[in-house]
Order: C-alpha cells, then sequence, then structure tokens
C-alpha cells in the first residue's frame, strides 16, 4: 500500500492548518536530486556547519558512560538550569530563579508549550514579517490567529514602532520578536528595542515572546534582547534561546527559557504532556557548552562574517538581484524583483520567487528557499552556514543564472 | 467493588481540581485547555517522600515508573561514536533511516508485522506518539476508550486534544483485563480511537494473541474504530507469557491500528527519550507535520543509541526481566500476607496494583483514618517511610501501585514495613 492510497482516521481540523515548512520541502527535494547523482548546493537550511564544541562533546558522552540516561526532571536537569541561569545573567543582565527556567526540545518546543499552554481559538498573536514560518503555523494549529505586521526591507527589515502599535488588539495575548531575524538578519540596537518596549507598555495585556536564537550571531553593533531594554516589560516576558546555533548544536535538541514562573509553570506541565523531559546526555552536553570556554563562539562568529561578506560582494554581480546586508544571523534576504517576468534558458518564466527557486535547482543546482515562505515576496534566504567553497560556487551558479534570465 | 462501579457513573475530569487552580496560575494567562489536564497526583506523592527524606527520614521510594537497571553497555558505547563522529545535526523530523529500517526490523522479528520506513516515525519518547497521534486526529466531542486502570497521560492528552476520555473499568477478578463485551457496550458513533497498553501500567496485566483474539473481533466489527496499541512493556513479562499486539494477532486491522513501543522500558532508556510506532503511511505523515511544528527530531545522539539497543546483543533484556520476575514474585507475596490487602500476581511490567479494600475504615497505629487510598498511602509514607502511589492516580481508587524496579533488599524491606503497617491497622 502506498501512501496516498493508506487508510487515514480523518484529521483533526487543527492538522489541516498546517503545512510542511517549505524549507523542509526544499531541502527533500535537494536531497532527491542528489540521490540521483546531480552535484546540488543546498542553501536551505539553517544548521551550523561547525561541529559541536570540545567539551560540550566530552560532557555528553561521560554522561552517558557515567549512566545519567534516567528521566530527567520535566523542567530540566538541575546543572542545566543553574548554566542556564548564569547565562542569563552573565550574558543578558537577567536575573531568573530556578523556578522561573525551564529546558526544552529544541527552542521550537519551548516557543510551542508557551503558545499551547496560553493561547485559545480566536486569540491573536502578532509576528513580525518576514518570520520563521513555525511562528504562524504553531499559532494557527493552536486556534489562533497570526496578525502580520511588514518589516519593509527600506527599514533594514525591521519593525517600526508605530507599526507593532497599529497590529495590537484586545485579542493579542503576544507578540513574537526575533532579532537577529530568520530569514533576514535583521537586529535592532537598543535604542530600536526600547522604542518598542515603550509600544508594549502602552499594552499590558499583551505578552512578549523573544526568540533569541541568533543573539550571538551579531556582527555588527551590541545584542540586547526586549527584558533588558525594558526592564518594566519582565513580568510579562519570555526570553528564549538554546544550544542550537550559538554551539553549532542542533542535534542534541537543547533549547530553553527564562520568564515568569506562572508562565514556565504551565509551559512545564503542557510538556509533561507532549514529551515529559529533554535527552539527560543532551542536557549534560548544554550545561558544558554554556558552562565552558566561549572563544568557539568569537570563532565561528567571525567565519560567519566573512562567509556573510562572501555572499553579499558575489551578489553583487547578479543582474536583477539587490541584497540587503545583515547584521546577524546567517542568512541573506536577496530581493528578486529584479528577474521577475523574464525567462530562463530552459524557458522557464519567472512570475514568483517560488518559480526562482523552482528554476535555479532545475537548472543551476543551488538550493534556497522562497521569500514567500517566510511572509514576504519576492525574496530568496540564502543561508551560509556551509563551507566557503561551497558558497563562492552557489553564488557562482546564482550569477550565472540571473545573467542568462532574458 | 463499590468504588470501582461508582468510577464509572462520576466524570473524573469534573472533580478533580484543574492543574492551574493547584499550581496558582493566574486564569487570564492560561489557554482553557491547560484546565483540563488533571493535577499529577504521581508528583505529589513524590515531593512529599523527598521531602521526608530531606528531613532525614529513612524513605523507601517505590513510585517511580523507570528501570532501575543502568542503560546497556553497548548502547553507551554506540552513543559515545556517535557524539564523537560528529552525529549531532539536525535529523529527519521523523528520525533517522538506519533507525527506522531497525525499527521495521524490530516489528518484523518480534511481532511479525512489515512496516516500511515511511510508515514508521520515530519521536521524544512514547509520550510524543501518543501526543502526536491525539493531536492529529481528534475533534471536539471525539471519544477515546481507555480501559482502566490506566496511565493517566492517556486521558489527559485525549482532553488535551478537545477529545473525550471513555474508560472502562476492569477488575481485579479478571486480572484487571478488558472483557471484549465491555468494549463493544463503550464503542459509540462518536468512538475514534481504542487505547490498550499491553503489559499495563500500572496493573502488569498483559493480554497473549488468545487474549486478545475477541477484543480484535469486536473490532473487526468497528470499522471505523482506530486502535493504538502501546506496547512500551512489551519486553517485560514473565513465566514465558508472551504479550501479543493488535495486528500481530489480527493483520486486517494493520491499516487502522498504531503499534507503539520504545526503548526507555525495555532497554533501561529513559533518559535518552526514544519511542517509535508503525501505522498506516498517511497518519504517519500527519504525526511527522504536527512534530514538525512542535519539537522537530528527538536527539541525533538517542537516535544512534536506539539502533544499537533495537539491533545489537539482546540479552540484557532477558537477564533484567529474570530479577523483575524475582521480585514480583517477592513482593506479591509478602503483599498478601499484609492483612486487608489482596494483591493480583500481574504477567508483565514492573508493577503491582494491589487492592486496601480490606483497609479501609481503619486506623493505623499513629492514629490516622484510612478512609480512602490516598489516605492508606499518606500515613503509608508518613508512619512508615514507603513511597507508593494511590489508585486515584490511575483513574483506580480503592488499590495502590507498587513499582519494583528497585533493589530487592529494599523491596523486602518495604513490603515488611508494608505488613507492619497493616497489622497495626484497629
Amino acid at each position: 500500500m502506498d501512501a496516498a492510497a493508506s487508510a487515514s482516521p480523518g484529521f483533526s481540523q487543527r492538522l489541516q492548518r498546517v503545512q510542511v515548512a517549505a524549507t523542509v520541502a526544499m531541502t527533500t527535494k535537494a536531497r532527491a536530486m542528489r540521490a540521483l547523482g546531480i552535484d546540488v548546493i543546498a542553501l536551505t537550511i539553517g544548521e551550523p556547519d561547525f561541529a559541536t564544541p570540545r567539551h560540550a562533546i566530552e560532557a555528553g558522552y561521560q554522561a552517558a558512560l557515567a549512566g545519567q540516561t534516567k528521566y530527567p526532571p520535566q523542567d530540566g536537569l538541575p546543572v542545566l538550569k543553574q548554566a542556564v541561569q548564569k547565562k542569563f545573567a552573565r550574558e543578558n543582565g537577567l536575573d531568573f530563579a530556578l523556578d522561573q527556567i525551564m529546558v526544552g526540545n529544541g527552542g521550537k518546543q519551548v516557543i510551542f508549550d508557551a503558545l499551547m499552554a496560553t493561547v485559545d481559538e480566536g486569540d491573536e498573536v502578532v509576528v513580525p514579517a518576514p518570520y520563521w514560518g513555525a511562528y504562524p503555523l504553531m499559532t494557527k494549529l493552536l486556534g489562533a490567529k497570526p496578525v502580520f505586521v511588514n518589516c519593509p526591507q527600506n527599514n533594514g527589515f525591521k519593525l517600526r514602532p508605530e507599526d507593532l502599535d497599529a497590529a495590537i488588539t484586545p485579542r493579542t495575548k503576544w507578540v513574537i520578536l526575533n532579532f537577529p531575524n530568520n530569514p533576514t538578519g535583521a537586529a535592532c540596537t537598543r535604542e530600536e528595542m526600547a522604542a518598542l518596549g515603550e509600544v508594549m507598555l502602552r499594552h499590558p495585556h499583551v505578552w512578549i515572546m523573544s526568540d533569541d536564537m541568533y543573539e550571538h550571531l551579531l556582527y555588527e553593533g551590541e545584542y540586547v534582547t526586549m527584558a533588558q531594554a525594558e526592564p518594566r516589560l519582565r513580568d510579562r516576558t519570555l526570553t528564549i534561546s538554546g544550544v542550537s546555533k550559538t554551539y553549532a548544536m542542533t542535534g542534541w535538541r537543547i533549547g530553553f527559557c527564562g520568564g515568569p514562573q506562572p508562565l514556565i509553570r504551565a509551559m512545564v506541565n503542557m510538556q509533561g504532556q507532549a514529551t515529559a523531559g529533554v535527552s539527560s546526555v543532551g542536557q549534560a552536553a548544554a550545561a558544558a557548552a554554556l558552562e565552558g570556554p566561549q572563544e568557539v563562539v568569537a570563532e565561528c562568529v567571525a567565519a560567519y562574517r566573512r562567509r556573510r561578506d562572501l555572499v553579499l560582494t558575489a551578489l553583487q554581480a547578479a543582474p536583477g538581484i539587490s541584497c540587503h546586508k545583515p547584521q546577524g544571523a546567517f542568512y541573506v534576504y536577496p530581493n528578486v524583483a529584479g528577474c521577475l517576468g523574464k525567462t530562463t534558458p530552459a524557458g522557464t518564466r519567472i512570475d514568483s520567487d517560488q518559480d526562482f527557486t523552482l528554476a535555479l535547482l532545475e537548472e543551476k543546482h543551488v538550493a534556497v528557499v522562497h521569500g514567500g515562505a517566510f511572509g514576504m515576496s519576492p525574496y530568496l534566504r540564502i543561508s551560509y552556514a556551509t563551507n566557503d567553497a561551497a558558497l563562492a560556487e552557489a553564488c557562482k551558479r546564482i550569477v550565472e543564472f540571473c545573467t542568462s534570465l532574458s | 467493588l463499590p468504588l470501582v462501579f461508582r468510577l464509572d457513573r462520576v466524570p473524573r475530569f469534573a472533580r478533580v481540581p484543574s492543574k492551574a487552580a493547584e499550581n496558582n496560575i493566574p486564569m487570564e494567562l492560561i489557554a482553557e485547555r491547560l484546565n483540563r489536564i488533571s493535577p499529577s497526583l504521581t508528583i505529589a506523592m513524590t515531593s512529599k517522600a523527598r521531602a521526608l527524606k530531606a528531613a532525614g527520614r529513612d524513605v523507601i521510594g517505590l513510585a517511580a515508573g523507570e528501570p532501575d537497571f543502568d542503560t546497556p553497555d553497548n548502547v553507551k558505547q554506540a552513543a559515545v561514536r556517535a557524539i564523537m563522529s560528529g552525529e549531532t545535526k539536525y535529523t529527519d523530523v521523523a528520525g533517522t533511516l538506519p533507525l527506522r529500517k531497525a525499527v521495521a526490523e524490530k516489528f518484523r522479528r518480534d511481532s511479525g508485522i512489515d512496516y516500511k520506513p515511511e510508515e514508521i516515525i520515530i519521536s521524544t519518547g512514547g509520550k510524543q506518539v501518543i501526543f502526536n497521534a491525539m493531536l492529529a486526529t481528534l475533534n471536539q466531542g471525539d471519544e477515546a476508550i481507555i480501559p482502566t486502570p490506566c496511565w493517566v497521560s492517556y486521558p489527559d492528552i485525549v482532553s488535551l486534544a478537545d477529545g473525550k476520555p471513555v474508560l472502562i473499568p476492569c477488575e481485579q477478578n479478571n486480572g484487571f483485563r478488558l472483557r471484549a463485551e465491555a468494549l463493544e457496550a463503550a464503542i459509540t458513533a462518536r468512538t475514534k480511537w481504542f487505547i490498550l497498553n499491553n503489559p499495563c501500567n500500572p496493573t502488569g496485566a498483559a493480554y497473549s494473541a488468545e487474549d486478545l483474539r475477541p477484543i480484535c473481533d469486536v473490532l473487526l466489527r468497528h470499522p471505523d474504530v482506530w486502535i493504538f496499541a502501546d506496547d512500551i512493556y512489551e519486553k517485560l513479562a514473565y513465566d514465558g507469557f508472551k504479550p501479543a499486539t493488535i495486528v500481530e494477532v489480527e493483520p486486517r486491522l494493520k491499516d487502522r491500528t498504531i503499534t507503539m513501543n520504545g526503548c526507555s522500558k525495555a532497554y533501561a532508556m529513559t533518559g535518552w527519550r526514544i519511542g517509535f510506532c508503525g501505522g498506516p503511511a498517511q497518519l504517519i505523515k500527519a504525526m511527522d507535520k504536527l512534530q514538525s511544528q512542535s519539537t522537530s527530531n528527538t536527539s541525533s545522539v538517542s537516535q544512534a543509541a536506539a539502533i544499537e539497543a533495537l539491533t545489537g546483543q539482546q540479552e540484557s533484556i532477558r537477564e533484567m526481566a529474570e530479577v523483575y520476575r524475582q521480585r514480583r514474585d517477592l513482593v506479591v507475596e509478602m503483599l498478601n500476607a499484609a492483612p486487608g490487602i489482596t494483591c493480583h500476581k500481574p504477567e508483565g511490567a514492573f508493577y503491582v496494583f494491589p487492592a486496601i479494600y480490606g483497609c479501609i475504615g481503619k486506623t493505623s497505629r499513629g492514629g490516622a483514618k484510612i478512609t480512602d487510598d490516598e489516605s492508606f498511602t499518606v500515613a503509608l509514607l508518613e508512619e512508615e517511610g514507603v513511597a507508593a502511589v494511590h489508585g486515584a492516580a490511575f483513574v483506580y481508587p480503592g488499590h495502590f501501585r507498587i513499582s519494583y524496579a528497585t533493589s530487592t533488599e529494599a523491596l523486602r524491606e518495604a513490603c515488611t514495613r508494608i505488613q507492619r503497617f497493616c497489622q497495626g491497622l484497629r
């Protein structure tokens, strides 16, 4: 029996509100072509190409060998929660008690827990666009309504306070902030964050979810999170981070957060029903990553900055593309408006950013994700979390592709 | 057995205080669905035991639901190899292909069921498999039939997913097994799922192929009912008893059954968080979609360890099972010697679920009035330092659960104390 013909129990309405992430779909397509022997360069995934730091690796295997392999507490192992507590104090100037901290199976689960514990049918969640697709999909999955606020390119893809203000209604439960941003790489200065904080102070019924997963991947300026920029918002702000991006630890699945204790309690209750605790070995490794030497982070950041500049420089030669210079994360988000309406050598007409990405994959074997998947077209998201040689080759192919359009 | 029948009529979810109220979580913050989760009675007991221990009391904990054995060495070594070789990146949301193949092989070898890799998903523990299946399928008012005593997460997850748990009490005098006629009577036009835990937490009751036959016959007559077979304790059965699974017994039910299993209990791998299931590709795909929006893949390192657990030496399972069997026999015998207690000897898992009807209405040496299973376990903890979980935590009052996944000496001492406690009741 094949997949299409197999039986189905009749799915829930909530499931029908969710689709497979475009990032995943594009990655799968690239993988399938590669399996056919085609030399595909995939720039689709938000995953560091570096190895997990040495000391984290050692802590992980020592935990495994020492038998730290029992059910961990649902809110996280004390050793990791203490490391997270110190991290928030050291890096973000935020003081959390241990019962204001919890650990999830990746930052994704932390966000899911928070939304699932708090949103009801009809509640609104303000999501600045471009956005990580998981925010609106989870919101819809849980019966709430995502409300998008455009962050235009001419404002550096940043959220304007007046636009945020206009998006808030009496039904707004959350505002999600994600700077440095996936997919644009845009980051906020302290002043910009404080200005957004001013808006939030005027709406005391709204909670703030600050997804700081890319906080360390910042190439210009100083990082500041909302609870730090506007301490008066601390009692309704959830500050989320993790080890995936900072320490190249995606596969270990460790995300964490700090926030008001009643919210954290509700989230732990929710997670207790979904997955219970998180891999104990992963937690030991994450604690070591947070507590150990931090030079590896600076090394990665230097490499990412170099790659960002490499991509920006290379894409300048691509006719029809204009690329904003991002301050952080490991993505660029070039505008492809100048390529629309044109035709590829193979005869494909490019009418949208999705047409562009499909043709680029077919004809030049470079996989990137179209901006529509992140709520703003016509753009591409290019992840530069891959080695310099592959990046240079991919950019060369993109330039050739754009040059060949007529 | 009056307690059992009363339970049948009282909607449990109407009378228990909500989790949110218990934790003083402000109502305006939380979603309505959070109110549907019942408070964790197991955790309440565990924290009480911890507090006594911290105060210097000698407490024997029999409340935990996890093996006291260590993860087998070959599995740990596989994890170390994965860590050292950089298997620390995202995997497919549904799990790595090698692990899904190993799971397919496990189902073929142990149960004679053929699943293709695309009919298998790996999750963060068996709990997430249940969570995904229920969230992917239940709409408001859909019913899920759950035999009780049960693991309380089933009704909680069903409720979270807007479904309605329909509970069928299974009496001790039938070995806590579900009667086919009771299942038949519980099925309605709104029934979407039937959840069967074999062997069962908290009773240890298990079903052989022969035991499952009449249940399968009922299910064949109701083609709209889907089946969730939670076989997480499959490997823990004693005296040659072989727990069967639904699809193995009735292949015609395969296209509407989820066969769930995992590494936690069989390989003492609770902390690694690996659960998995086989099922129709469309449902697996739906569960994959949900998982991609809630957690993505489970730990890549744990997945590598799970491959070794499933494909490497299986001798450690037999060794553990033999130890569990000896402990079960010890505990059942000693508990049946305690006045007021009757303890059924179960086929599997690592729990016994003795009845305390003979103790109710009496007063302990310490002056505690034993009015129900909760006052029994509280007094037992306070007066004798033995931590067990009362039956209401498994939606079945009048009993308590003892986990014998602890050392034989500790078990012997705990049972001696229980005997002394019961002898002291007046």
